[in-house]
């Protein structure tokens, strides 16, 4: 049945055309081979070798050809290479893609989840909400079958489809969308006035509808008389030629949004397009009409006919009936007649026969029959086209009076749609106008222009000074005035005020009325099968507005997002429901208006990793690495028990430079930090550390950390991992507006950090170093700077771990050096490198907190049972109001320590019960206790069991197992090993 | 969201490169009663309409300042730094 020569069933070639007869591209589809000329898309190379059905309808299943020719609807939708819902009629086709077809099974010929067209009756719009409305489980059951068998491709979500994109930022003085004759007129006249121009256009090449006219323009200014074909060469080649224009071809501005951004996709790139003037240029579409099978496959726009004609050099079918409500549809019966189509009929549903029209003289010369006052009434056929029948109309309704004719091939024209989905996201105003049957822009904001069909002028004359006219005025906004162009301008407005009123007297447009049918489906949203009996159905249900219509029946809210559907969608609303259209109004135009693919939005993941400067050693001793916030750290170089024992016994190291590290100076950085923190700081005398917590106003614990007095106006603050841009901006929100003297400056990338703990952690660091740290000279909780095998560090004394040891600060770019200092330092004692693990551990077994680890969003310092920290005699502090109200209410629960009789650890939300109710949870952290051999860790326990020695039940897997509360560290209580 | 804010420090940018810090409110005064504490800690004007509201500038100078912004049309009609406001 398939021809499969590319050469076959082409037309005589045309300068119109854009195939290359000289290469042969093979792909296949559905597992045949295709063979095409290059510049075919998937769609024109399927038409020429005889494929009817490209795709399976959304909900009936029902059988979709070719309807648009130009990416708007969604009948030609495939899967190319693994894509889902590629346009078939866009893509262009390339040596060995493999496409396959959508939403049918076992294939597309004979799929059988077709038998639901049969069943339409049970499936009336929103039989979802009807039918499986209780029990709820009857919905549980039902919607994993629906969503099988509904739909259309199927995404793959192990693509890393987001890889394929990249996003890029543009900006313009001008961007003009759309690159017909409009449009390039505005992009020449803004770039001849000085304006920096983005010229965007959907399509390959540049031209518009022009690129497929092949009618004689004449009267135009600068342009000598030509084919429409001809003069969008002319036009793309004066605006490649012009200085000051970007051309983006292949791309869609699918979205406008606020400070005139538009988005658009071209191909791969994902463009933010930041634009200081836009001019809407997109022109129209064309759309069908409404009668019984409009569906069948050859059923075709007459754009689409005209596109598959003069661009690809195709035969559209071998006899045809054409169908128009304007003008339309006599070009495109001529453009058949001479590619060799039997014009079998042409009915106009206007009253009378357009005698001015040149084309539909010719047709009548060359003895084709035209019908005034006809409409057509059916498709015949279910595979294909097969034959139409149409009815002479009487007072705008069809009649008995019938009439059938064989074709193959029904071409349709029921008018045009503006393409103005950008202007009304832009927030400019729709009115309908009855003069021009047509929905037209209104108050348009003041940065943007529109030009071209897009004002619902179908003129090339007027379309082009429309553009020039915007062209001048965009760039003229921006002060782009050259000489003469205000005089232009002015010109211009008074020629087109009077052509546009011409044009006006002369529209004739046909009352558009379209009846519910009866038995065979009229099809109105063809993305989402519904029909013109479901959208009167749903008015007379009660939903007579558009906007609820439009939800409850979904019509508009398909793929091609109401390109096809939504003038006749309002039509026959407002027609049930007795309005005007006018009146009806339409539904909101929201971006995207083409489908855009998620990936596209996602763009590259960028995930920084960030490593610190001892990164290098930690894999060279195998570490396995673990993510903390963005940066990589050892969770471990061997079991984190082992680690765990050389830190209680020898002496271990661990690289803490990721540790947050702000420096604050100035006359009121204690002011600021007594303000911050619920610590006294003005007091801390230098050369001393103290331990601080930040609350947020409302009491909440954000973070802690230590702060050491450097100098009378110098402090070294760290914080968490995590937290510390966060702080870093959290001190500055504290500076803002206060007039207070102090400097803030994130130094944490600047500076590598190595805690060195463990009973032998003195004379390790004492061999690198000539700061005295014997107990006497250098205390727990003081500071002191120095070398430390030659690099100036500071040294601070402090505890995390229990045990003594000094957390060493130095320049991040001798990091992996004293590293090194410190392990062979450390050799004679068993020094041994520990990850985050054994840290956890051993930071556990002392009971000190982790913010946002042991503590979330409800807790304080109160409930944490942190008081200590917190100064009740300081004036102020951030959290100050809030924890004295907690403190006067007094605590509901609290988070205390718990151990448990053995070894068992309890997971992370295990809940503590009383009985079978549970009345607490066990927090984050619970481990195995080395010093112990038992499990042990934190939980939030009501007050009343907050008490030392306690008894708790805590669930774990099904089984209630006790512990004993504690309030105290359980390795050593008393601090004793960390002031050694 | 796809506006600009004009930063006192470094002029035009893209909203992305800015943090939102919430509206400004008044910060009690440390003997304020329980009711006016719960007021700020909780209560927020949620306006539709003009609003003075802290941004941060997280990818450029790093400083807090003020805007007028219409929640609408997330027009920012002025930026400053800020006056004494807590």
């Amino acid at each position: 049945m398939m021809l499969n020569s590319p050469r076959e069933g082409r037309l005589e070639p045309h300068e119109s055309q854009l195939i290359d007869r000289n290469r042969v591209v093979a792909f296949e589809y559905g597992g045949w081979p295709i063979k095409a000329n290059g510049g075919d898309t998937i769609a024109s190379a399927l038409h020429a070798v005889g494929i009817r059905t490209l795709s399976r309808s959304f909900k009936y299943h029902r059988r979709r050809g070719l309807l648009c020719v130009a990416g708007r609807c969604a009948n030609c939708m495939v899967t190319v290479d693994g894509v889902p819902n590629v346009r078939a009629c866009l893509e262009p086709v390339r040596n060995g893609m493999k496409v396959r077809h959508q939403n049918a099974w076992p294939s597309l010929d004979d799929d059988l989840l077709s038998i639901l067209d049969r069943f339409d009756r049970l499936l009336p719009v929103g039989f979802y909400y009807k039918m499986f409305h209780s029990p709820r489980l009857l919905w549980r059951l039902a919607s994993p079958i629906i969503r099988r068998m509904a739909g259309l491709g199927s995404v793959n979500v192990d693509s890393a489809s987001g890889s394929r994109y990249h996003h890029e930022n543009l900006h313009a003085d001008v961007a003009v969308v759309g690159a017909g004759p409009s449009g390039i007129s505005a992009a020449l006249a803004a770039a001849g006035a000085g304006a920096r121009v983005v010229l965007i256009d959907d399509q390959p090449t540049l031209g518009g509808h022009l690129r497929f006219d092949t009618r004689t323009h004449g009267g135009l200014p600068d342009f000598p008389s030509m084919e429409g074909h001809a003069l969008a060469v002319e036009l793309e080649r004066s605006v490649r030629s012009m200085e000051g224009i970007d051309i983006l071809p292949n791309a869609t501005a699918f979205g406008h949004y606020e400070g005139n951004l538009l988005g658009v996709l071209s191909e791969s790139r994902m463009i933010k397009l930041r634009a200081r003037r836009i001019v809407i240029a997109t022109g129209s579409y064309e759309l069908p009409l409404t009668f019984d099978r409009n569906d069948v496959p050859g059923v075709m726009l007459c754009t689409g006919i005209q596109r598959l004609i003069h661009l690809y050099g195709i035969k559209p079918g071998s006899s045809a009936v054409v169908a128009t409500t304007n003008d339309q549809g006599y070009d495109v019966a001529l453009d058949m007649l001479e590619a060799g189509v039997r014009i079998v009929a042409v009915a106009d549903s206007r009253p009378s026969f357009p005698h001015r029209l040149a084309a539909a003289a010719t047709l009548q010369s060359r003895g084709v029959l035209v019908l005034d006052s006809h409409v057509l009434t059916r498709a015949e056929g279910g595979k294909r086209v097969v034959g139409a029948v149409m009815a002479r109309q009487a007072n705008g309704k069809p009649t008995t009076e019938e009439r059938q004719f064989d074709c193959d091939l029904i071409a349709v024209s029921g008018g045009f749609q503006a393409a103005d989905s950008l202007l009304y996201q832009a927030g400019c105003e729709p009115a309908y106008d009855d003069a021009l049957g047509e929905t037209v822009p209104l108050k348009l904001p003041s940065d943007m222009f529109a030009a071209g069909e897009v004002t619902g002028i179908h003129d090339l004359a007027i379309s082009m000074a429309q553009g020039r006219l915007a062209g001048l005025e965009a760039a003229a906004g921006l002060g782009h005035t050259a000489a003469g162009v205000n005089g232009e301008a002015d010109g211009l407005r008074r020629e087109l005020a009077a052509a546009e009123a011409s044009y006006r007297s002369g529209v004739s447009i046909a009352p558009m009325l379209v009846e519910p049918g009866q038995g065979a489906k009229r099809f109105v949203c063809f993305c989402e099968d519904v029909t013109a009996k479901d959208i009167a159905y749903a008015v007379d249900e009660g939903f007579d507005d558009v906007q609820t219509l439009k939800r409850y029946t979904t019509a508009t809210m398909g793929p091609c997002q109401g390109k096809m559907c939504l003038k006749h969608f309002v039509g026959i609303s407002a027609q049930r429901a007795g309005k005007g259209i006018g009146e009806a109004g339409v539904t909101t135009a929201r971006p995207p208006l083409q489908p855009v693919p998620l990936g596209a939005l996602a763009g590259p993941s960028y995930m920084p990793i960030k490593r610190t400067s001892i990164d290098g050693r930690h894999r060279q001793l195998g570490a396995h690495m673990v993510d903390v916030g963005p940066w990589q750290r050892p969770y471990s170089y061997g079991p984190p028990q082992d680690e765990c024992q050389a830190v209680r016994q020898r002496v271990g190291i661990i690289d803490v430079s990721t540790l947050g590290k702000l420096d604050v100076r100035g006359r009121d950085a204690p002011a600021l930090l007594g303000k911050v923190y619920t610590h006294h700081f003005a007091s801390l005398r230098q050369g001393r550390i103290r331990y601080g917590l930040l609350c947020a106003d409302n009491g909440t614990i954000l973070d802690d950390g230590t702060v050491t007095r450097l100098a009378e106006d110098h402090y070294f603050v760290t914080t968490s991992t995590a937290a510390v841009e966060t702080i870093e901006e959290w001190f500055k929100w504290w500076l803002a507006g206060t007039g207070m003297c102090a400097h803030v400056t994130n130094v944490t990338s600047g500076l590598a950090a190595i805690n060195v703990a463990g009973p032998r952690a003195r004379e390790t660091l004492g061999k690198l170093t000539g700061v005295d740290l014997s107990p006497d000279a250098f205390r727990y909780m003081r500071s002191a700077q120095g070398d430390v095998a030659g690099v100036p560090s500071i040294l601070l004394r402090i505890g995390f771990v229990g045990e003594t040891g000094w957390e060493v600060h130095f320049p991040a770019e001798y990091g992996e050096y004293l590293w090194d200092a410190l392990m062979d330092a450390g050799e004679e004692f068993g020094i041994s490198p520990f990850g985050t693990e054994a840290q956890r551990i051993l930071r556990l077994e002392k009971k000190h907190i982790i913010p946002n680890h042991d503590t979330d969003m409800v807790s304080n310092p109160l409930n944490s049972d942190m008081d200590w920290v917190v100064r009740f005699d300081k004036e102020d502090f951030i959290g100050r109001g809030a924890l004295a109200m907690a403190k006067e209410r007094g605590l509901r629960n609290k988070l205390v320590g718990f151990v448990m009789r053995d070894g068992l650890v309890p997971d992370d939300g295990d809940p503590v019960v009383a009985g079978r109710a549970p009345v607490g949870r066990v927090h984050a952290s619970s481990r195995l206790s080395p010093t112990l051999g038992k499990g042990f860790g934190f939980a939030w326990v009501p007050i009343e069991l907050a008490n030392e020695g306690e008894v708790i039940y805590i669930r774990v897997d099904g089984r209630t197992l006790p512990a004993q509360v504690t309030l105290e560290p359980v390795y050593d209580p008393e601090g004793v090993r960390l002031r050694e | 969201m796809a506006f600009l804010i004009d930063c006192p420090n470094c002029g035009n940018r893209d909203v992305y490169e800015f943090r939102f810090g919430g509206e400004v409110t008044a910060r009690p005064a440390p003997d304020a009663s329980d009711r006016e504490w719960t007021r700020y800690f909780y209560l927020r004007r949620n306006v539709a309409g003009e609003q003075h509201e802290w941004w941060y500038h997280t990818f450029g100078c790093r400083k807090w300042f003020v805007a007028v912004r219409d929640t609408v049309t997330n027009q920012v009609h002025e930026t400053a730094w800020p006056k004494e406001t807590h």
